[in-house]
């Protein structure tokens, strides 16, 4: 699904493309490459808050503990499996994108692989935290749409921020929805690569920081709460 | 007659509660769909220069909701071949065609019924209705989903493997909307790549989305000028898929081997 997004909708989305858009961007197919690869590391990397929802409500958790490990190793080891899964799906994708938009020097790769396994990690956590808080499957997926569709579409992964904030500055679009695509990780992460690989928008600091944020609260606050929930009687 | 008529109804009826149970699909469906008019299409609709699409994309999605939520049925097989149901229903009194005909019905209308509203709340968006032109749009909806269904059901019942029906039904998903209407007018999937143009005329989802938005009134945007052409693909792929169907389900459903 994520390549028939990119070699179909996106080649035809660049064909209707307004001029006021194509001068930003120029290519919609190029814009949307690092997105995609964005997308498929938020969607694998996801994956593991389902599993724990399973786990709490079959009650795995028992076996867990019984395992020769401390609390915390546990909870911080399940965070990194969920983000180190999300990277090897991801990679891939990365990799085609890098064969469309070229190839990133040494320091570049080495900060966009890192980058995107702290938003990996982050994500994990954000998952693995909203499956602890969720005591059935039917409120886990309620949340997790939300979520998914929230960070997805208020994000620069499918179009440009500057398009978001124009639609807040008329008043078209709910401000505090326009905050959260600034905010959003998966805006700076897809941004960043494409600083990268196009040159717009501008590297900055707080596409690292933004990230780097997102990733320690979520990392923490889903290892506190693994081990909480797995601890209740 | 009236007798069969009733086996029918329950096969029907048996379908449409089963679907209702999934709260958890229709939750996510639910909010794919909102999220994806109020987020994706306000926002999308300023990036391309397309003359109100905006309502072109939330007709769209309305077939695209529609044609996701039919194909479901598929899935609902599997599960009762792996929990031992598909025999018991095998052994109720009810003939082979009737079940399958009865289950492409229920695929199709379940679909409907859960679909209905938020067709409701695109008409809303849209904001033009041709009485007449609508209700011919709404029949062939309804044929197109019962296709759809029919269609879950027969490739559900050849390939006879969860994993394969999964990974079949993810590629196809991914092409069939892709490469439709339901997303983008066909004269610019054409211009994009005249092979993508091609499969995009044949496909129903372009058919169902292109009358769809003819009876809305949104024939401008999509410059249809003869509906009888899509009206006529639904049909035969309505047809094709529920009679075809019953001959291959008649076919493949004895003798087990479900994976």
């Amino acid at each position: 699904m994520n390549l028939a997004d990119l070699f179909i909708m996106a080649i035809v989305y660049n064909q209707m493309l307004s001029s006021a858009i194509t001068t930003q961007i120029k290519s919609y197919f190029n814009f949307f490459a690092p997105g995609l690869a964005v997308t498929g590391l938020f969607a694998s990397a996801f994956m593991i808050g389902r599993e724990i929802n399973m786990e709490r409500r079959r009650e795995v958790h028992h076996y867990m503990l019984s395992l020769p490990m401390t609390r915390l190793e546990l909870a911080v080891g399940r965070v990194l499996s969920g983000g180190l899964r999300g990277i090897i799906y991801m990679s891939p994708l990365l990799l085609t994108c890098f064969a469309f938009l070229g190839v990133p020097n040494v320091w570049q790769l080495l900060l966009i692989v890192g980058v995107l396994f702290l938003l990996a990690i982050g994500i994990s956590g954000l998952s693995i935290a909203i499956a602890v808080s969720t005591s059935s499957l039917e409120k886990f997926i309620t949340a997790r749409g939300l979520v998914y569709y929230a960070l997805f579409f208020c994000s620069s992964v499918f179009y440009p921020l500057s398009l978001i904030q124009q639609l807040g500055q008329e008043g078209k679009f709910p401000m505090p929805l326009v905050v959260l695509a600034e905010i959003n990780p998966l805006s700076s992460a897809s941004d960043m690569i494409r600083a990268f690989l196009l040159g717009t928008p501008a590297f900055s600091v707080n596409m690292i920081l933004s990230v780097a944020i997102f990733s320690v609260i979520f990392t923490f606050s889903a290892a506190f709460a693994y081990i909480k929930i797995i601890e209740r009687k | 007659m009236t007798a069969l008529t009733n086996k029918l109804f329950l096969v029907v009826e048996r379908d449409i509660r089963l679907f209702f149970q999934y709260k958890f699909l229709i939750i996510m469906r639910g909010i794919w769909f909102v999220s994806q008019i109020v987020l994706f299409g306000l926002i999308a609709s300023r990036m391309v220069s397309v003359t109100d699409y905006f309502q072109y994309y939330v007709a769209g999605l309305s077939v695209m909701m529609l044609y996701s939520t039919a194909l479901f049925i598929g899935f609902d097989i599997y599960e009762e071949a792996e929990h031992g149901v598909f025999e018991y229903l095998l052994s109720l009194p009810v003939s082979r065609r009737q079940l399958v005909l009865g289950r492409s019905i229920g695929g199709g209308l379940r679909a409907f019924i859960y679909v209905g509203p938020l067709i409701g709340v695109a008409l809303y968006v849209i904001g033009a209705v041709n009485p007449l032109n609508f209700l011919i749009a709404f029949f062939t909806l309804f044929l197109f989903a019962f296709g759809v269904s029919g269609m879950s059901i027969t490739i559900a019942v050849i390939i006879k493997s969860s994993d394969r029906f999964d990974i079949l039904m993810g590629v196809l998903d991914a092409l069939i909307v892709r490469l439709s209407t339901a997303m983008y007018p066909l004269a610019i999937v054409q211009q994009a790549n005249p092979f993508y143009g091609g499969l995009t005329q044949l496909n129903p989802v372009s058919f169902a989305s292109d009358l769809f938005r003819w009876g809305t009134g949104l024939e401008a945007i999509i410059s249809l000028n003869n509906p009888l052409a899509p009206l006529l693909g639904i049909v035969a792929f309505f047809s094709f898929f529920t009679f075809v169907g019953i001959i291959i389900y008649d076919k493949r459903i004895e003798g087990g081997g479900w994976q």
